[in-house]
């Protein structure tokens, strides 16, 4: 059952320039360059990611696209915990075209479902930074803190009916 | 004993950020997956008795196969008989079975498990399967990473067969020994991180153990090392191994270990 989850989740993706600008990934576990370079390299080899832009101090990320590449939000957290890390923290910079959201609803974005948490319902227009909130994209104490945002089973396993659910803030 | 406590206490106390690549110890951390690591360790140890220094060279390949699993192998040459000659070959596992992760920081435990070949003669006691034993070791490491410390500690259990024709020499009972090891280290430089490029200088205090399970006889080893980073990505450690405790009887107990590092990332 895992492993066809894990092949779903494998087919979702965005495309780039619409919606998706870039995502900044903070990587967890670490505070040398050389397990920073090992990140810096795992990212770089995924073939939607145009440009890395690296900041040590911080163990963040800046990942930038190919045009109209499929981007793969669990791809990138993969790479990094291949490379023996964990993030910390997923933001993307969306833009959005007057999307309707409400707290704690699914919102369909073209072909993906994002689950809006603590958030005021409103409508989103222009550039937005929001942050996944699923598990393995924010710390484990951080994903048990926030599970008081929802009673929907789909936090726990980032799906519903086989759609794979990404659970943001802003 | 207590002024060597004091000391690791003054040492990790005054850290800014600190390092786990121990130089004579593994931590619990993992290599990159599909990462290839190049090492040779040069091992200059100092005969009390024959006034010689042995030289063993140990080339070792290290291989991420996934992110909790890494594999080494490693081949042993010395020229502790007067000719520089191979004497055997090892294989190291290492698995991390738990890791905690926040931004700078980490708690992480792992098992390993050595085994070694070794034709050489045996005559000492204490049991090394790095160039010395034959046998096999398996033990479990638990490594702390802090903003300001990086600690570590290992406890493993080690058993030592015959190296091939030449028998272990002692009762067979004193074939089976515990290790311990403590590891403390701390960045040095760069003050600020601005690049891949910068080279990180890390210092490195260690405390090395070993208990014979049947006469009981302990050696215990400070072993301080200055390590440098290039390029983030080859390693150049410096370390110097001190007996301080040499009850458990070993021929080259202290000298000078020498290692240079080359790593692969997304190897394939």
């Amino acid at each position: 059952m895992k492993q066809f989850i894990i092949a779903l989740l494998v087919l979702i993706s965005f495309s780039a320039g619409a919606q998706v600008k870039d995502v900044t990934i903070q990587a967890s576990g670490l505070t040398c360059s050389m397990c920073s370079n090992a990140i810096f390299k795992a990212l770089q080899k995924l073939d939607f990611v145009d440009k890395v832009d690296p900041d040590i101090k911080t163990s963040s990320f800046v990942v930038s696209f190919k045009p109209n590449a499929d981007i793969n939000f669990d791809k990138l957290k993969a790479k990094v915990e291949d490379a023996g890390f964990f993030v910390a923290n997923f933001t993307i910079t969306f833009k959005f075209d007057a999307l309707a959201i409400a707290n704690d609803q699914h919102v369909n974005v073209g072909n993906t479902v994002f689950h809006f948490l603590n958030v005021k319902d409103g409508v989103l227009s222009g550039e937005k930074k929001i942050r996944l909130l699923d598990k393995g994209f924010v710390s484990a104490k951080e994903f048990r803190k926030n599970s008081s945002f929802t009673k929907m089973a789909c936090y726990h396993t980032g799906t519903e009916k086989g759609q794979r659910i990404f659970h943001v803030t802003i | 004993m207590r002024h060597l406590i004091l000391l690791l206490f003054l040492f990790s106390a005054q850290v800014a950020k600190a390092q786990e690549l121990y130089v004579f110890t593994e931590p619990a951390s993992n290599m990159s997956a599909k990462s290839i690591g190049i090492r040779a360790n040069n091992y200059l140890m100092f005969n009390n008795s024959t006034k010689k220094v042995n030289y063993h060279l140990v080339p070792e390949i290290m291989w991420g196969l996934s992110k909790k699993i890494m594999l080494h192998a490693e081949s042993f040459l010395s020229n502790r008989n007067n000719r520089f000659v191979a004497e055997g070959a090892g294989v190291y596992i290492k698995y991390r079975f738990y890791s905690e992760d926040e931004v700078h920081s980490h708690f992480r435990m792992a098992l390993y498990g050595r085994y070694s070949f070794n034709s050489s003669d045996i005559h000492q006691q204490a049991i090394d399967l790095n160039g010395h034993n034959s046998g096999y070791e398996t033990g479990l490491i638990t490594t702390k990473l802090v903003n300001k410390m990086a600690l570590s500690a290992t406890a493993s259990f080690m058993h030592a067969t015959d190296n091939g024709k030449e028998k272990f020499v002692f009762a067979n009972p004193n074939r089976n020994a515990l290790g311990y090891t403590a590891s403390v280290g701390k960045l040095m430089l760069p003050k600020e991180y601005k690049g891949y490029k910068q080279t990180n200088l890390n210092l490195m205090l260690e405390i090395l153990g070993q208990v014979n399970l049947a006469s009981g006889k302990v050696f215990l080893d400070m072993a301080p090392s200055v390590q440098l980073i290039f390029l983030s990505r080859m390693r150049f450690d410096a370390g110097y191994r001190i007996p301080l405790v040499k009850d458990l009887g070993r021929t080259t107990p202290g000298g000078f270990l020498v290692r240079l590092e080359y790593n692969i990332f997304n190897a394939y």
